[in-house]
């Protein structure tokens, strides 16, 4: 039978505190025997997910909840901050061309996150934001 | 743990090379960022980032990259990226940063294309 491990974590609003999570994930992928190469994409996924959680996490609860559940073949990344939520459908996908020459240049976090994982789900609402990330580690 | 970030550069002829170890966050690119500047203001328009001892980036530090193509733009200069880590190298396609800017294996094939 498959062997499948969690890691679920709490995480205040401190600065690179998303280091925490990834050394959780890199634990979890060296017992599961996954390869170094195969866990750089949901390093960088982790990473997103979390500093995207925690910047609109809001002040009155700034953390964000983390879980991770991973087999040898694929990884889970769950998510969940407290902020005040918003509408993802009106969040338009940045583009360079029009990054270039203007003062904003971020915003880049749900486009990474949509692109480099297998399956991107987000659900928000008044009480805050849930991201689940599929990533294929075989 | 990826550990924090640190950067050296030093000039290669009239190309300026950054190497970044650890973590490029907010911090990080802001810091590439400026030291970039710093040797722009001396008419440095061939920059490398060799980004070998960095295996986890953020789009945020990545976005400060953008203030350096825009800079180079105006003078037709290039930037090369080398050494990435697929991931990263990913993230930066996906961010379409390849549309304005190069990358090499390494910062000596980097070099070779510069006039």
């Amino acid at each position: 039978m498959e062997e499948v491990v969690t890691l679920k974590i709490e995480l205040p609003k401190i600065p690179d505190i998303e280091l925490v999570a990834i050394e959780g994930l890199e634990r979890l992928a060296r017992h599961l025997e996954i390869s170094e190469e195969k866990v750089g994409e949901a390093r960088l996924l982790v990473a997103e997910a979390i500093i995207n959680g925690l910047e609109h996490g809001g002040a009155e609860n700034p953390k964000v909840n983390v879980e991770f559940t991973m087999t040898a073949k694929e990884l889970i990344i769950f998510v969940r901050d407290y902020g005040k939520g918003f509408e993802p459908s009106m969040v338009e996908d940045p583009d360079i061309q029009k990054k270039l020459g203007t003062k904003n240049k971020r915003g880049w976090g749900l486009k990474v996150m949509k692109s480099m994982s297998d399956d991107f789900r987000i659900e928000s609402n008044q009480g805050g934001t849930k991201i689940t990330i599929k990533k294929l580690l075989s | 743990m990826e550990q924090p970030f640190t950067l050296t550069s030093k000039l290669r002829g009239d190309c300026l090379v950054i190497a970044t170890s650890g973590y490029v966050n907010n911090v990080g690119g802001e810091a590439i960022a400026k030291e970039f500047t710093r040797h722009f203001e001396q008419d440095i328009k061939h920059i490398v980032i060799n980004l070998a001892e960095s295996k986890v980036v953020n789009s945020i530090g990545m976005s400060f990259l953008l203030e350096i193509i825009e800079k180079l733009q105006d003078v037709d200069g290039k930037l090369i990226f080398t050494n990435l880590d697929p991931a990263v190298d990913k993230m930066l396609a996906i961010m379409g940063l390849f549309t304005f800017a190069g990358k090499a294996p390494n910062v000596e094939e980097a070099l070779k294309s510069f006039p």
